[in-house]
């Protein structure tokens, strides 16, 4: 259709109205009603039954495309090599039509980039939402901390320092054309999606983290634009993750103090919200080994209420965190996560300030990726609570031997299997879960004075009988030492008083488990 | 224009598009694709369907020398021209010749040739049917329009 310049201008503006599709399918039939479909979605529509000719097309002016749709069997070049090249050269948001609707395809398809991947026959639903795609992706371009252009993974033993330059230029060009902030000029960096990071520690968890190298990774993941300075830059950043974890593992008892002070603060379910903190880091879920699980930790820490909140998932925030401690956002920055991350999960936290339901839901899709089976890093790991459930009818006793002997965020996890770090954990930690806790916890709901409520937590930590069973994990404390040192409410007044949860945890860290710190009868997780 | 007579044309292109369906020539992608057709696309399913049945005949041709020679048959080939005809043939709502292409598959992937050859004729016998039943049908619209009437929608739930 030919339109004037004074049209064209206005359809533009009107997107998704206008969108420009490249449309590819070397079936006549499809390729025709493909068309009158995407006509009917309002979408400009440039067709050829040719992966060749469609290359030429984008090569001439990739500005001059939007999105490209495109089969997957054609006879003259393999839809997913298009998909590549595009990726690749115009990093055009790409979406696969196949009449395939083997998994292992769509596998293949996603893996080599697709935004999304369509069974024939296409309903003009489905096509009716594409133009999202758009939008992400150029979102995420335009994004501050990262820029998820690069390059493409299809020569990877020679192209390293190739692909460097090529993003680079890239970048630079990238940046020519849109209103890029000047921040992102420095280096350009891989948003580290929750899908990339999963598939980064699937690789990690395949290789072991000992022996994980980027290149292996990078192989492993299989993911286009992606090089091995990224993944070992993340790679990095994830090992010094872990050693933290590991090391803050040693300060378990006092962490649990905190953790269950601030518990207190928020007269929510702190049993389960505690709990589910320690069980956070155990395991979110899919999380590879253990480095999943230490990452996750600290943050976890802060969003144990939301877990309760959303009931049965396991929240990690608690809403009344931020509330009690402004820099709760600070226990994550104590964890070397990437930027982008981070600042997502600050987001996410001071949305939970504000919205004290279904975290899940929250503002930051990046993060609270709901039943994102293997949502990574910050988000309240929904993988988690899969097991928590499961295991919620387990006895208290056992959670004590988790919480306890579980030395979460300890090197030797990561070798292991997660799932077996995992049920671990959630065999003992399941007490934690329990809704009868809950209810007591508001007696030990406190500011003022943990301590008064013995009764209360002579009941709460009643049926958490330390048992030695899975001491075998634990660090540097044995659990006698850790039920000496819940003692005291010394610890949790000055947990309390502390200004952020950093500061409880250094201070804590910085004395020694003296028997006072803790409540009598084992944790206090008020 | 004579209402009874359009009345009639109409009644009986209702009749006819509803027994395609329930004699399972047809599915509801059809009623999609007739959805799509508007004034501005007046004969858009016409279009669509005379285009598949281009393809059936090309794809049957090609696959059938690929089956010709017993010691050597391109097995390849067919999978790839009845992976073809059964997204196209999905596409468009052409049940029948879908079902086929879902046996004939099968046959191609154990390379059953015998199998591979009477599902070919078959997807043949379909598409042809096919062809001949949507003529009548696309004449009734034609009567039906220039009997002055408008053809109806027929959802089929």
């Amino acid at each position: 259709m030919t339109m004037t310049i004074e049209q064209e201008i206005e359809v533009l503006d009107q997107f998704p109205i206008g969108m420009r599709v490249l449309a590819v399918d070397d079936d006549q039939t499809c390729l025709r009603i493909l068309q009158t479909l995407l006509h009917r979605c309002q979408y400009h529509v440039t067709t050829t039954n040719q992966a060749q000719t469609a290359l030429e097309m984008l090569r001439e002016n990739k500005n001059k495309f939007d999105l490209v749709i495109s089969d997957v069997d054609m006879p003259d070049m393999d839809g997913f090599k298009l998909l590549e090249l595009v990726g690749l050269e115009m990093d055009l948001p790409v979406i696969m039509l196949s009449a395939h609707s083997d998994p292992k395809y769509v596998m293949k398809g996603v893996k080599h980039g697709a935004c999304d991947y369509l069974l024939k026959p296409v309903r003009i639903e489905e096509l009716k939402n594409i133009w999202q795609h758009v939008v992400r992706k150029s979102k995420l371009k335009k994004n501050k901390s990262s820029v998820s252009n690069g390059t493409g993974n299809s020569d990877k033993a020679n192209n390293n320092r190739k692909r460097k330059e090529q993003y680079e230029e890239e970048e630079e060009e990238e940046r020519g054309n849109e209103n890029d902030d000047p921040t992102a000029q420095k280096k350009p960096r891989v948003l580290w999606t929750h899908e990339l990071h999963n598939k980064f520690l699937a690789a990690v968890d395949h290789l072991g983290v000992e022996k994980a190298v980027p290149k292996k990774i990078l192989d492993l993941m299989n993911v286009d634009k992606l090089t091995r300075e990224n993944v070992a830059s993340h790679l990095q950043k994830f090992r010094v993750a872990l050693k933290k974890v590991s090391d803050e593992a040693n300060q378990q008892a006092n962490r649990v103090a905190i953790d269950s002070h601030l518990m207190q603060m928020t007269s929510h379910k702190g049993v389960g919200g505690f709990y589910h903190h320690r069980a956070i880091p155990v395991g979110s879920g899919q999380f590879h080994g253990g480095a999943t699980m230490m990452r996750h930790y600290p943050s976890n820490r802060n969003l144990g209420r939301v877990n309760s909140l959303a009931g049965g998932m396991f929240q990690p925030v608690s809403s009344s965190f931020p509330r009690n401690h402004n820099d709760g956002g600070n226990i994550l920055q104590g964890l070397p996560l990437p930027p982008l991350e981070e600042l997502q999960i600050n987001k996410a936290y001071q949305s939970f300030n504000s919205q004290q339901n279904s975290l899940m839901v929250a503002p930051n899709n990046l993060l609270l990726l709901e039943g994102h089976p293997q949502s990574s890093s910050p988000s309240l790991n929904q993988g988690f609570s899969p097991h928590f459930e499961i295991n919620n009818n387990k006895r208290l006793e056992h959670w004590s031997n988790t919480v306890l002997s579980t030395n979460m965020p300890q090197r030797n996890v990561h070798s292991k299997p997660d799932t077996l770090e995992w049920t671990t954990f959630c065999d003992s930690a399941s007490p934690l879960v329990n809704p009868n806790l809950d209810t007591s916890s508001t007696s030990f709901c406190r500011n003022t004075d943990f301590g008064s409520s013995n009764a209360a937590q002579t009941d709460f930590f009643h049926p958490l009988q330390m048992n030695q069973q899975h001491a075998s994990n634990w660090g540097p404390m044995t659990e006698a030492q850790l039920f000496r040192n819940c003692d005291s409410k010394e610890g949790l007044h000055m947990a309390s008083d502390a200004g952020s949860l950093d500061d409880i945890v250094n201070s804590l860290m910085t004395q020694e488990q003296s028997p006072t710190d803790f409540s009598e009868g084992g944790w206090v997780m008020v | 224009m004579n209402t009874i007579v359009v009345g009639q044309l109409q009644r009986q292109f209702q009749d006819y598009i509803v027994s395609l369906y329930q004699q399972g020539y047809l599915d509801n992608q059809f009623t999609e694709l007739r959805k799509l057709q508007d004034e501005g696309s007046p004969d858009f399913v016409a279009e669509v369907v005379s285009l598949f049945f281009d393809d059936c005949a090309k794809l049957i041709n090609d696959m059938s020398t690929s089956l010709e020679r017993p010691d050597h048959v391109d097995f390849k080939q067919v999978d790839s021209g009845v992976h073809q005809l059964k997204g196209s043939s999905s596409s468009v709502g052409a049940r029948r010749v879908k079902s086929v292409c879902i046996a004939f598959k099968e046959c191609c992937d154990v390379q059953n040739r015998e199998g591979c050859l009477r599902c070919l004729q078959q997807v043949d016998y379909e598409y042809k049917m096919l062809k001949t039943k949507l003529q009548d049908l696309f004449n009734l619209e034609q009567q039906i329009l220039q009997a002055g009437g408008t053809i109806p929608q027929v959802s089929m739930n």
